[in-house]
């Protein structure tokens, strides 16, 4: 473990900026169609209580990461094979993420760059960030926060102005009842993306206020998920839920129809530019979670000398996990939240917490006799 | 071969033997001081003669040029001949005592223990009194000699506040902030640092609001200095700052005395350095760059203007040269039509890619600026119309260059001059070539993945301890009011929280809001009942 100590503000900044990350992106809940909002806020609502399961799990093991309480829930053989393989669903997901931003990238602008070039010139950055530590990590998103939110805000301003936000898109709510919302709700976007928040689970310990962690992780969770939530409205307002069923990112479309004053137009550039610093921050995250943790896993004393060479299996792990964008959709949506997100989001931390729980009842037990 | 050493080494320690202590011989001590300066003529020894019986002689050993001649004159020399039993009173040992007492008119006398000590006063201006006879040395305070008087700065230059610049002697640099800071609590801690040269350094701080820690991390850097030169504050700044693999500047760079005192009362700690005018001063943050004095001695609306201002002027001279290769590489989309079409038209006949056309123009830039620091001040204004006829007007006629890219490079010195502070500008111009670099191989991409490593990379940086970006990053909601944005003075509540010291962060007391008088009769008596609109 790093020593190093973060604010309170700190993580929260951290928080939505993972959270906003990729999902802004892609057609999030679109399967809930005009409810997209609804099914966001219900997955939201569903964070909130996988955060509750690790945070208590924090609370029991304030001081070190979930690489170390592993072992002393479950054993230290168990443990270091269920550690390692969280490490590895992590460093999957910054591969996953950083192929996302690839694609994204490959479409938007640069058709004709190899995207392996691409990829390694972000991964050379977030190594970069990587080897700086958590503190400075942190820092360099509380610059970003706000320039993110000031994009977001001047986009929405302009929106508004040119008057494309069509709200009868959104209607009629709820057209085939509650059911099919709670059915995308509950299979896709809690997973993705505040079930993902899991990876906070080896940031928490850095806090230097173990007491604000829940109320920080909730709002941040909160509003996360309401500023996706708004953006996801937009897009339908703008586009109408067929064009966003069709396109694979409804928010560039959504940009690119902004057309002012004869020059405010074409501002796909400001879209690339938030993309690839969200892209930039979860990327970071997951990538510092797994370094984090390798090297707390095999008693490195130096994390940061591990940043090159798992920043390289990143690169081509990005690489491989997918022949082209189609199959790369695909496994996010069909494969990775049933074999991967549900176990490791959910069930393991689950489990770990419930023995957890015995185990420190049963230390509690032996030590009350002796006050 | 060990004999060979053992014989050499007795002889080692006894040339060292002067500067245990000294002769009572006269002439023996003169023989020594001439022998250790290379019989330098500008080391002036001067022998009295006092008393009758018996007769004693006095020497005065000074250093020609860097003493004060008058003083010399009137308090030492006239002091000692007019003393008439001085010659009596000399046969006593304690016969420096007597002199340091009774017969030297000078401010600072002190005595002198050993040779080194008396070779290093001697070398500052002070002027060492020998007596014949006796086992000692005495030194008086003559420094003086020819100085540059109080100048306007030359780097520093601001519209409002006082004009008066630092200038080389310390004690002159010291005095100037002292007369500002009337306060017992402004502290000067001296030494000497660099084997060779002796310079003199001095740290200065307000004790109670100067951080404790950061002040002995101060002194702790600057003891560990071991080298044998230090001929300018920048040779100090690059010994004990933080973190040298960077562009930025770690230390703020003062060339003025009311910068020093008002950085002095937020808590920082200043370096005065013998023989320069500029003033370190440290823990130094990225925000304090762009700010200028100016900033404080106007309205708070007006200092908040010009703040925006340089924000822009930072991301023209950064970005403005790489977003013009990148719009024109890469993105032709987000160019306006029309605007494009100009453009392109203008491109149509540069032989060069946008890059190379970029890269062209900012070098010859570069050079013509390198050229115009050097050059004498008569040729100056030939160079520039050499370079406003090179750079405007030929290379566009010749095709070389298209005209827009003419008008970027142009922003982009112009927005270069505009940054405050020296050290920062030339950072930045290295940096934009970066950029450039980033955004001809990537495109709008590259310029961004540069922005976020710039972005890390000052965020990693720390002054004295203190993170770089604070207060933007840690985020320190009550210290905003003095940075991108200027608040009113009434509503600095507070001193920079991780620089100054914890226990004294107020700096001024609550309802300092200025407001109208509440009784309106005193504005102007002589008007008659309801023509001031009263209630």
């Amino acid at each position: 473990m790093e020593k190093a100590k973060i604010s309170a503000y700190q993580l929260f900044v951290l928080i939505v900026l993972f959270e906003i990350g990729s999902a802004l992106l892609v057609p999030l809940a679109i399967e809930a169609k005009q409810d997209a909002w609804l099914a966001i806020l219900l997955g939201m609502t569903g964070g909130f209580f996988i955060f509750f399961m690790y945070h208590r799990l924090y609370l029991y093991y304030p001081d070190c990461l979930p690489t170390t309480y592993v072992q002393k829930i479950i054993g230290k053989f168990c443990g270091r094979i269920l550690a390692f393989l969280y490490m590895i669903y992590f460093l999957y997901l910054a591969a996953r993420v950083l192929r996302d931003f690839g694609e994204v990238l490959a479409v938007i602008a640069y058709p004709v760059t190899p995207i392996t070039l691409n990829h390694a010139f972000l991964v050379l950055v977030v190594i970069y960030t990587v080897r700086k530590g958590i503190e400075v990590l942190a820092r360099t998103g509380e610059l970003f926060f706000v320039l993110i939110y000031l994009l977001a805000i001047s986009g929405f301003i302009l929106l508004l102005v040119s008057g494309l936000i069509d709200l009868n898109n959104l209607k009629p709510m709820l057209e085939e009842g509650l059911s099919p919302v709670i059915k995308v709700a509950f299979t896709q976007s809690l997973f993705f993306p505040f079930g993902e928040a899991v990876v906070f689970a080896m940031i928490l310990p850095y806090l230097n206020n173990p007491k604000k962690a829940k109320i920080i992780g909730l709002s941040a969770l909160g509003l996360s998920g309401i500023n996706l939530a708004i953006s996801m409205t937009v897009n339908i307002g703008v586009l109408g839920v067929s064009q966003v069923l069709r396109t694979q990112f409804p928010l560039l479309s959504t940009i690119q129809m902004i057309q002012l004053a004869e020059f405010l137009e074409r501002l796909d550039i400001f879209f690339m530019l938030a993309v690839i610093v969200l892209g930039f921050f979860k990327i970071s995250l997951f990538f510092y979670a797994a370094v984090i943790g390798t090297a707390d896993l095999f008693h490195i004393k130096k994390p940061s000398q591990l940043a090159f060479p798992i920043g390289f299996v990143l690169l081509f792990l990005s690489i491989i996990i997918a022949s082209n964008i189609m199959e790369h959709f695909r496994e996010g949506l069909q494969i990775v939240p049933v074999y991967l997100h549900l176990p490791f989001q959910i069930i393991l931390p689950l489990l770990l917490l419930i023995i957890a729980f015995f185990k420190n009842r049963k230390k509690r037990g032996q030590g009350k006799p002796s006050t | 071969m060990p004999s060979f050493f053992k014989r050499k080494k007795p002889k080692k320690s006894s040339d060292n033997h002067p500067s245990q202590s000294f002769d009572s011989s006269l002439t023996a001590n003169l023989d020594i001081i001439k022998q250790k300066t290379g019989n330098s003529p500008d080391v002036i020894t001067r022998t009295l003669k006092v008393g009758t019986n018996p007769e004693i002689k006095i020497a005065l050993v000074y250093v020609d040029g860097i003493v004060d001649g008058q003083s010399i004159n009137d308090f030492l020399i006239e002091a000692i001949m007019e003393k008439h039993d001085l010659g009596d009173l000399l046969i006593q040992q304690e016969a420096f005592e007597i002199m340091a007492e009774g017969v030297v008119t000078i401010g600072s006398v002190k005595p002198v223990r050993d040779w080194d000590e008396l070779f290093s006063s001697l070398m500052s201006g002070e002027t060492i009194v020998l007596i014949d006879g006796i086992n000692g040395a005495l030194s008086a305070d003559t420094k003086g000699g020819e100085q540059r008087s109080i100048q306007e700065p030359s780097t520093q230059m601001s519209i409002l506040g006082p004009q008066g610049g630092f200038t080389e002697s310390i004690g002159t640099n010291t005095a100037m902030v002292r007369r500002i800071i009337k306060n017992p609590n402004l502290w000067v801690e001296t030494m000497k640092i660099g084997k060779v040269t002796n310079t003199d350094v001095a740290i200065m701080y307000v004790n109670g609001i100067a951080n404790d820690k950061i002040i002995e991390e101060m002194r702790k850097r600057l003891k560990r200095i071991d080298t044998d030169s230090i001929l300018e504050s920048g040779y100090i700044e690059q010994l004990i700052q933080d973190q040298t693999a960077t562009t930025f500047p770690t230390t703020y760079q003062a060339e003025r005395p009311d910068i020093v005192a008002g950085n002095l009362l937020e808590g920082r700690i200043a370096v005065f350095v013998d023989g320069t005018p500029f003033v370190l001063l440290a823990p130094a943050v990225f925000i304090q760059f762009f700010q200028s004095v100016d900033d404080y001695y106007t309205r708070f609306d007006i200092a908040t203007f010009l703040r925006l201002l340089r924000t822009l002027i930072l991301i023209i001279s950064l970005f403005a040269p790489a977003l013009y290769i990148a719009a024109t590489t890469f993105h032709q989309e987000m160019i306006p039509t029309q605007l494009l079409i100009v453009i392109a038209a203008q491109r149509e006949i540069v032989p060069f890619p946008a890059f190379v056309e970029a890269l062209i123009m900012e070098v010859t830039f570069e050079i013509l600026r390198e050229a115009g620091v050097r050059l004498p001040k008569a040729v100056g204004s030939a160079v520039s119309i050499v370079g406003a006829l090179v750079i405007g007007q030929a290379a566009v006629q010749a095709g070389i260059v298209s005209p827009a890219m003419v008008i970027i490079v142009a922003i982009t010195a112009i927005a270069s001059f505009a940054t405050p502070a020296f050290s920062m500008g030339i950072s930045i111009r290295l940096i934009r070539f970066g950029f450039m670099t980033a955004a001809a191989t990537f495109g709008f991409y590259g310029i961004v993945l540069g922005g976020i490593m710039l972005v890390v990379h000052l965020c990693s940086l720390r002054s004295f301890g203190v993170p770089y970006m604070s207060p933007l990053a840690p985020l320190i909601p009550a210290n905003m009011k003095d940075t991108v944005v200027r608040y009113p003075w009434w509503a600095f509540k507070e001193r920079p929280r991780l620089i100054a010291s914890d226990e004294n962060l107020i700096r001024q007391g609550e309802d300092q809001q200025p407001a109208p008088p509440s009784d309106r009769g005193m504005v102007n008596s002589r008007t008659e009942k309801g023509d001031r609109n009263e209630p």
